[in-house]
C-alpha cells in the first residue's frame, strides 16, 4: 500500500491567483511603501507596524475559525476593551496586597484571559446551545461589553497605576533578539493557528461544520461543542490581544477597540476564508492583517491623498483584494 | 435612583427647611438634558459635569426635576428629546447636539412648543431658535495654542499636527491654529487625522516618527491623543527632542504640568465644565427672574505650571 | 408525426474528451421516450442540450422541423421546453406556490395576486393527487412531496416538451403510480415527454419508444414493445447481467444487537428487534412509516427513548459519537446534503468520519492519502482525479465514497438506508456485493429500502414497518413482495402468521 502512494504523484494544485492574490496585493504594497518613502522598510516602521497589527491579528486569528465553521462575532472590539477594563482594574486593586512585581502582571495575565473565554463561553453557549443567530448574540454582546467598560471607566478612561505600568511596558515595546513581543506573540499565534486550521481534526472538523452542519453531524462531529470552541477560543484570543494592548497605553475607555471586529472580519475575508463558512486559511488572515495596517501605515507616510479619502482608499483596496480571488477562482 | 441619592434626597429635605432660597413660583420645573454619551474622555468629563451640577441643583431647588438622557447618535438624540416633551413635559431644555442639521429642526419644534432652549457647544444649523447659547471657544481654542507656538518656536522649527475626527469643529480649530502661526516661520511637516482617539494617535504619531527626523513640536489638540503621542514618542527615545500640547484639560495632564514636565509646557482649557454652566444658568432662570437668555462664549485659557492647580479636578474621570 | 424537438448527429466534448458521439433522437407530440443508459452514459449532457442547458459542439437541434440554437434554459423555456431536475430546483425557504411559480408570478397592478396563484397552485397539486397545502415552507416537505412540487412548477408552465430526468428516484410505489399516471394524461394531451429512469419496469409500462445510450454512444432507439428489462439492461450494460444479487452466507446466531422499545417521538412507537453478526436484517416500508427516522434514533440522531444493545452492553442514548464506539454507524439516504461534503476533496470527505483514527493531534496526511488509495481500489471508486471534489462524482461513486467513509471507521454494525439511490445498475450489482462481503466477513448490516427487490434480494431477514411501528417479520421463504406490503399496510392475520415467537 505504501508503495502504490510513493509511486503516485502528489495532487498539487496549480499555484493560481487564488492562493496568490493576497500575497500579491501585500507585495505590492511594500513596493509601493518601499518607493513612496525610503524609512518605510527601516527596522522602525516595520516593528512598528507589525507591532500594532498584532491586536488585530491575534484576535483575527481566532475569528477565523470561528468564520470557517459557519459563525460570525461582531462583539470581539467591545470585549477586548471590556477585558482590558478589567484587567486594569484588577491590577489597581491588588496593587496593595500583592505589590509591584512579576506575580501581579502574572495575576493580571491569568485574569485577563479568564474574562475572555468567560465572554468567548458566553457567545458561544448562546450560540450553540441556545441556538441563536450568531450575528444577533455577538451584536448584543457587542453593546452589552461596550456598555459595561465605559460604566467601569464611569465615562472616562481607566488607567493603570503608574508603577505597574513602568513595569509591565516592556511587555509592549521591548523584545527578544530585536523582534518585539507583540510581534513574537503574534507568529506564535499564527503558527499554531495554522497547524490547527490544516492539521489536526479541529480545523478540519471546523470546516467541515461551516461546509454542511448536516454532514458534519452525521459524521459523528460533536457540532455543538466544537461551535461552543470556536468562541471560546477566539475569547481567550482576544484575552491575548489584550495583554499584549494594555502596557502600550496603559488605559483602557470607551473608545478603545472600536471596529477592531470589523477589521479583524475583513482581514480574515481578504486572506481567503469564506464568509459564510467552511474553507479558512490562517496565513491568509495573517496577510489581510498586514495589508490592513500597511494601507494606513502608507497613506501616513506618503501623504499623497487628502486624509479624509483614506477610508476610502482602505476600502477600495479591501475590496479589490477580494475581487482578485473572486475572479482567479472562476478562471481555474 | 442610586441609593446615595436617596440619601441626599433624605438631606434636601431638611435643607429645604433650613434655606431661605425664596422661589419665584412653587410649581415644579422640569428640565430636560440631553447630552452626547460617554465614548469620550471629553464626552466622559461632560457626562460628570452634567450629573454633578443636576445632583448639586436637584438640592439646591427642590421645585426644579431634571431628565438627563445620553445619545450614542444623533437619530437616538431626536428620540430621547421627543419623549422629554411627549412624556415628561418638559418646561426647559438643556441640549448638547450631537450633529447640527439633524438636530436642528427637532430642536427648533421644542422652541416653537414654548419651551426654553439652550444650546450647548455646537450651535445649530439656524441661528436664534435657542434662548441661550452656552459654548467653549473652539477658535480661541486653536488660537491660543497656535500663539503659544508661534512664540516658543523660531523660524524654520518643525511641527506636527494631529487632527481630531474630520468635523466643523475640528475644522474651526485647525484653522485658528493655522492662522496664529501664520508668518512665524514654523514649518507644519503634516497633519493627520487620530480621531480623537489614544491607539489612532498612537499610530499617526508612530509614522510621523518614522518619517520626520527632525520634530520640534507635536500639537495633539486633545489630551486624548496627547496620550497617544507621548508614548510613541517614548518608544522612538525622542523625548528630549519636542514638547507636546494636547487640549481640553485632561487631569492627568495637567497633573503633568503641575509637576513641570518639560514635555508638556501647557495646556489649553475647553472645558467640559460648560454643561454645568448651562445648566445652572437654565436653572437659574427657571427659579427667577433673572434675565440669562443670550449668548455665554466661555474662552479657551492657557493653562500652565502657575496656573494648573485651578483646573485640576481630581474626582471628574476626564 | 412530426418531432417537436430533436437533435441530430448531436456530439458534445468537455475539453478535449467527447462524452457525446453523435446522438440522433426525437420527441413526438403524445408519445413517451425514455432514455436508459449507466451513470456516465451521456444521459444527462443530451438531456441538457435538449432542455437548452448546453449547447452542442457538433451536429443541430430542430424545433417544429427547423435549425434552432437556445443560448440558454430560459430560451428553451420560452419555446415550451421544461426540464424537471434529478436535484431539485427549490427555493427551501419560499412556500409551495411561491416556487412554483417563481419567476412568472401572477400580478394584479403591482401587487402580487396570492389568491390566483394559490387556487392554480392547490389544482395543480390536485391533478398531481398531492396532497399538500399550498402555503406549506418546502422545507418543512418530505423529499417526494418536493418531486411533486417540482412536477407541478413544469405542469403550471404549459410544456410542450417535458424533459424528467429520474422523477421516480425519491418516489414510493403508490406515489410512482400516481405520477405515471398523471405523464399518462400529460401524453394524451399532446406533451412530447423524454423519460429516464432506473427503473426499467417504470420504462417497459410507459414508454412508447426507447433509446439506449452507452458511454456516450448510441446503442439503439426502438420500439418499446416488446422490449424485455433483461434485453433493456443487457443493451446497456453491454453484457449479460448474471445475478444482480450475490449468494448470501448464511449468519451467525450471536446476537450482537438488541433494540427494545426504541420510541421517536412523533415518529416510531416501541420498535423492538434484534440482529446477529454476519447478518443482512432489511427493513422495509412505505415512506413516512419510520424506517430512516427508527435508524437515526438508534445511533443517537435523534431524541429517543428505549434500550440500544451492543454485545449486552447499553449505549448511551442521543450521542453518535458513543454509538459509533460501540460500532455501530449509519449511512444516510441523503447522501448530498447529510453524508458528503460536496465542496471538498474525497479525502477530507473520506476520514471525516474516522479522522481520529489518523492521528492524535497532527492529521498523518501519508495516511490519508494512503487510505484514499486504498478506498479507491476497495470500492471501485472511479476517479478522474485524485484532487476532485466530491461533489464533480457521478452519484454511484459518490455513494461508494460514502460506503468508504463508513467502513473507515471499522464499524461491527452498519445501517444503511437507501444503499442504491439514484445509481445505475452495474454500481447496484456492485454495492450488493460489498453488502453481502461485509456480512460474509462476520458484520452486521441492516439495509433500508423502498426498493423491494433490493430488500428481498440482499436480506436473510426482514422486518416491515408500518406507520410508526414494527409490522411484523419475515424470514426465509416468506420473504416475499406480497408479503412485505400486505404487512406495510397492516394486514392483520399475516402479521400473525409472520411474527417470531
Amino acid at each position: 500500500m505504501t508503495d502504490i502512494t510513493a509511486s503516485e504523484p502528489k495532487p498539487r494544485r496549480r499555484v493560481n491567483l487564488h492562493v496568490l492574490g493576497p500575497v500579491l496585493a501585500l507585495v505590492a504594497l511594500i513596493i509601493l511603501g518601499a518607493s513612496l518613502n525610503s524609512n518605510f522598510l527601516s527596522y522602525g516602521n516595520v516593528t512598528n507596524v507589525l507591532a500594532r497589527s498584532a491586536f488585530i491579528g491575534i484576535i483575527a486569528v481566532g475569528m477565523t475559525f470561528v468564520i470557517t465553521a459557519g459563525g460570525i462575532d461582531l462583539s470581539v472590539g467591545s470585549m477586548a476593551a471590556f477585558v482590558a477594563g478589567v484587567m486594569i482594574l484588577s491590577l489597581n486593586a491588588l496593587i496593595p496586597s500583592m505589590g509591584i512585581g512579576v506575580p501581579l502582571i502574572a495575576t493580571g495575565m491569568v485574569i485577563a484571559l479568564a474574562t475572555g473565554i468567560a465572554a468567548g463561553f458566553l457567545n458561544g453557549f448562546l450560540i450553540s446551545k441556545i441556538r441563536i443567530e450568531a450575528f444577533i448574540v455577538t451584536l448584543g454582546s457587542m453593546g452589552i461589553y461596550r456598555s459595561l467598560v465605559t460604566w467601569l471607566a464611569d465615562g472616562g478612561t481607566l488607567s493603570l497605576n503608574f508603577d505597574a505600568r513602568s513595569f509591565y511596558r516592556p511587555v509592549y515595546y521591548d523584545g527578544l533578539l530585536g523582534i518585539a513581543w507583540p510581534i513574537i506573540v503574534f507568529a506564535v499565534v499564527a503558527i499554531l493557528g495554522e497547524l490547527a486550521m490544516r492539521h489536526t481534526a479541529f480545523g478540519r472538523h471546523c470546516a467541515a461544520l461551516g461546509a454542511n452542519e448536516q454532514v458534519a453531524k452525521y459524521s459523528a462531529i460533536k457540532v455543538e461543542r466544537l461551535r461552543l470552541m470556536t468562541y471560546v477560543i477566539l475569547g481567550l484570543l482576544v484575552g491575548v490581544a489584550t495583554i499584549m494592548y494594555v502596557p502600550r497605553l496603559g488605559s483602557a475607555s470607551a473608545s478603545t477597540g472600536v471596529l477592531w471586529e470589523l477589521e479583524a472580519i475583513a482581514a480574515v475575508i481578504i486572506g481567503g476564508t469564506v464568509l459564510k463558512g467552511g474553507f479558512g486559511r490562517v496565513w491568509g488572515t495573517v496577510i489581510g492583517v498586514l495589508i490592513l495596517s500597511l494601507i494606513d501605515n502608507i497613506l501616513n507616510l506618503a501623504s499623497i491623498v487628502s486624509p479624509y479619502l483614506n477610508g476610502a482608499i482602505q476600502g477600495v483596496i479591501v475590496i479589490l483584494a477580494v475581487v482578485l480571488q473572486r475572479e482567479s477562482k472562476s478562471a481555474d | 435612583m442610586k441609593r446615595r441619592d436617596i440619601f441626599k434626597g433624605a438631606a434636601l429635605g431638611l435643607a429645604v427647611v433650613a434655606t431661605p432660597v425664596v422661589a419665584q413660583d412653587e410649581e415644579t420645573k422640569v428640565i430636560g438634558v440631553a447630552i452626547p454619551s460617554a465614548t469620550h474622555g471629553f464626552m466622559g468629563g461632560l457626562n460628570y459635569h452634567a450629573q454633578e451640577a443636576i445632583a448639586r441643583l436637584e438640592e439646591t431647588y427642590p421645585q426644579l426635576e431634571f431628565v438627563l438622557a445620553t445619545a450614542g447618535d444623533a437619530g437616538t438624540m431626536v428620540n430621547d428629546i421627543e419623549d422629554m416633551v411627549a412624556t415628561r413635559n418638559i418646561d426647559a431644555l438643556v441640549v448638547l447636539p450631537f450633529e447640527s442639521e439633524p438636530l436642528t429642526s427637532p430642536v427648533q419644534a421644542v422652541a416653537d412648543a414654548g419651551i426654553w432652549v439652550t444650546v450647548v457647544d455646537r450651535g445649530l444649523s439656524v441661528p436664534g431658535i435657542e434662548d441661550l447659547y452656552v459654548a467653549g471657544d473652539n477658535t480661541g481654542f486653536g488660537r491660543v495654542a497656535g500663539e503659544y507656538f508661534a512664540e516658543n518656536l523660531s523660524e524654520g522649527d518643525n511641527i506636527v499636527v494631529l487632527r481630531g475626527i474630520p468635523t466643523t469643529l475640528d475644522n474651526e480649530r485647525v484653522d485658528a491654529f493655522s492662522a496664529a502661526i501664520e508668518g512665524s516661520g514654523i514649518n507644519v511637516l503634516d497633519m493627520q487625522h487620530g480621531n480623537w482617539n489614544r491607539d489612532d494617535a498612537f499610530n499617526v504619531m508612530q509614522d510621523y516618527l518614522s518619517k520626520y527626523d527632525d520634530i520640534d513640536a507635536v500639537w495633539a489638540s486633545d489630551d486624548d491623543m496627547a496620550i497617544g503621542v507621548l508614548e510613541a514618542i517614548a518608544q522612538a527615545g525622542r523625548e528630549e527632542e519636542m514638547w507636546v500640547v494636547g487640549g481640553a484639560g485632561m487631569k492627568e495632564i495637567i497633573a503633568r504640568i503641575m509637576e513641570g514636565d518639560p514635555q508638556l509646557p501647557v495646556n489649553v482649557t475647553y472645558p467640559p465644565a460648560q454643561i454645568a454652566t448651562a445648566i445652572e444658568l437654565t436653572a437659574l432662570g427657571m427659579v427667577s427672574a433673572t434675565p440669562v437668555s443670550g449668548r455665554f462664549i466661555i474662552g479657551s485659557e492657557m493653562i500652565t505650571p502657575e496656573n494648573a492647580e485651578s483646573f485640576y479636578f481630581p474626582d471628574s474621570p476626564f | 408525426m412530426t418531432a417537436v424537438l430533436a437533435a441530430q448527429g448531436v456530439k458534445r466534448r468537455f475539453g478535449p474528451i467527447e462524452v457525446l458521439h453523435g446522438v440522433d433522437f426525437d420527441l413526438v407530440p403524445g408519445q413517451i421516450h425514455a432514455l436508459i443508459g449507466e451513470n456516465g452514459a451521456g444521459k444527462s449532457t443530451l438531456m441538457k442540450i435538449l432542455g437548452g442547458y448546453l449547447s452542442p459542439s457538433e451536429g443541430q437541434l430542430l424545433l417544429d422541423g427547423s435549425p434552432v440554437t437556445f443560448t440558454d434554459q430560459r430560451d428553451a423555456e420560452n419555446a415550451g421546453i421544461l426540464m424537471i431536475h434529478q436535484e431539485f430546483n427549490l427555493a427551501l425557504q419560499l412556500s409551495v406556490e411561491e416556487n412554483i411559480f417563481l419567476g412568472r408570478e401572477k400580478k394584479r397592478g403591482i401587487f402580487l395576486d396570492k389568491v390566483a396563484m394559490r387556487a392554480e397552485a392547490a389544482e395543480l397539486l390536485a391533478r398531481l393527487d398531492c396532497h399538500v397545502d399550498p402555503r406549506t415552507r418546502v422545507a418543512d416537505l418530505s423529499v417526494p412531496n418536493r418531486q411533486m412540487v417540482e412536477i407541478a412548477r413544469a405542469l403550471g408552465r404549459n410544456a410542450r416538451v417535458l424533459i424528467m430526468d429520474e422523477p421516480t428516484a425519491v418516489l414510493t410505489g403508490r406515489e410512482t403510480d400516481v405520477l405515471l399516471g398523471q405523464i399518462d394524461r400529460l401524453r394524451a394531451n399532446g406533451t412530447a415527454i423524454l423519460y429516464t429512469s432506473h427503473k426499467l419496469d417504470e420504462i417497459r409500462r410507459i414508454a412508447d419508444r426507447v433509446t439506449v445510450l452507452r458511454d456516450g454512444t448510441q446503442i439503439l432507439t426502438r420500439e418499446a414493445k416488446g422490449f424485455t428489462e433483461d434485453a433493456m439492461a443487457t443493451a446497456m450494460v453491454g453484457r449479460e447481467l448474471t445475478d444482480l444479487f450475490p449468494d448470501k452466507t448464511p449468519a451467525t446466531d450471536e446476537v450482537v444487537l438488541t433494540v427494545e422499545n426504541l420510541t421517536v417521538p412523533g415518529k416510531v412507537r416501541d420498535a423492538s428487534f434484534t440482529l446477529k453478526r454476519g447478518e443482512v436484517l432489511g427493513f422495509a416500508g412505505l415512506v413516512g412509516s419510520g424506517r430512516t427516522e427508527l435508524m437515526e434514533g438508534l445511533v443517537g440522531l435523534r431524541a429517543a427513548t428505549g434500550t440500544v444493545k451492543v454485545n449486552g452492553t447499553p449505549v448511551k442514548p442521543g450521542s453518535v459519537q458513543a454509538a459509533r464506539e460501540a460500532g455501530v454507524v449509519y449511512l444516510t439516504e441523503d447522501r448530498k446534503d447529510k453524508g458528503l461534503l460536496l465542496g471538498k476533496d474525497l479525502t477530507q470527505n473520506l476520514t471525516l468520519l474516522a479522522l481520529d483514527k489518523f492521528g492524535s493531534l497532527r492529521i498523518d496526511k501519508q495516511a490519508e492519502d494512503a487510505a484514499l488509495t486504498q478506498a479507491i481500489s476497495d470500492f471501485d471508486i472511479r476517479v478522474n482525479d485524485r484532487a476532485m471534489l466530491a461533489g464533480s462524482l457521478s452519484g454511484g461513486n459518490q455513494q461508494k465514497l460514502l460506503l468508504a467513509k463508513t467502513m473507515l471507521a471499522d464499524p461491527d454494525i452498519v445501517i444503511i438506508d437507501e444503499p442504491t439511490r439514484g445509481i445505475d445498475i452495474g454500481t447496484k450489482q456492485q454495492i450488493y456485493g460489498f453488502i453481502a462481503d461485509l456480512a460474509a466477513s462476520g458484520k452486521s448490516v441492516i439495509v433500508v429500502s423502498s426498493e423491494l427487490p433490493e430488500v428481498i434480494g440482499t436480506s436473510h431477514r426482514v422486518i416491515v414497518m408500518g406507520r410508526g411501528f414494527v409490522a411484523g417479520e419475515l424470514t426465509g421463504e416468506k420473504i416475499t413482495e406480497e408479503n412485505i406490503l400486505r404487512l406495510a399496510v397492516g394486514v392483520a392475520d399475516r402479521i400473525a402468521e409472520t411474527e417470531p415467537a
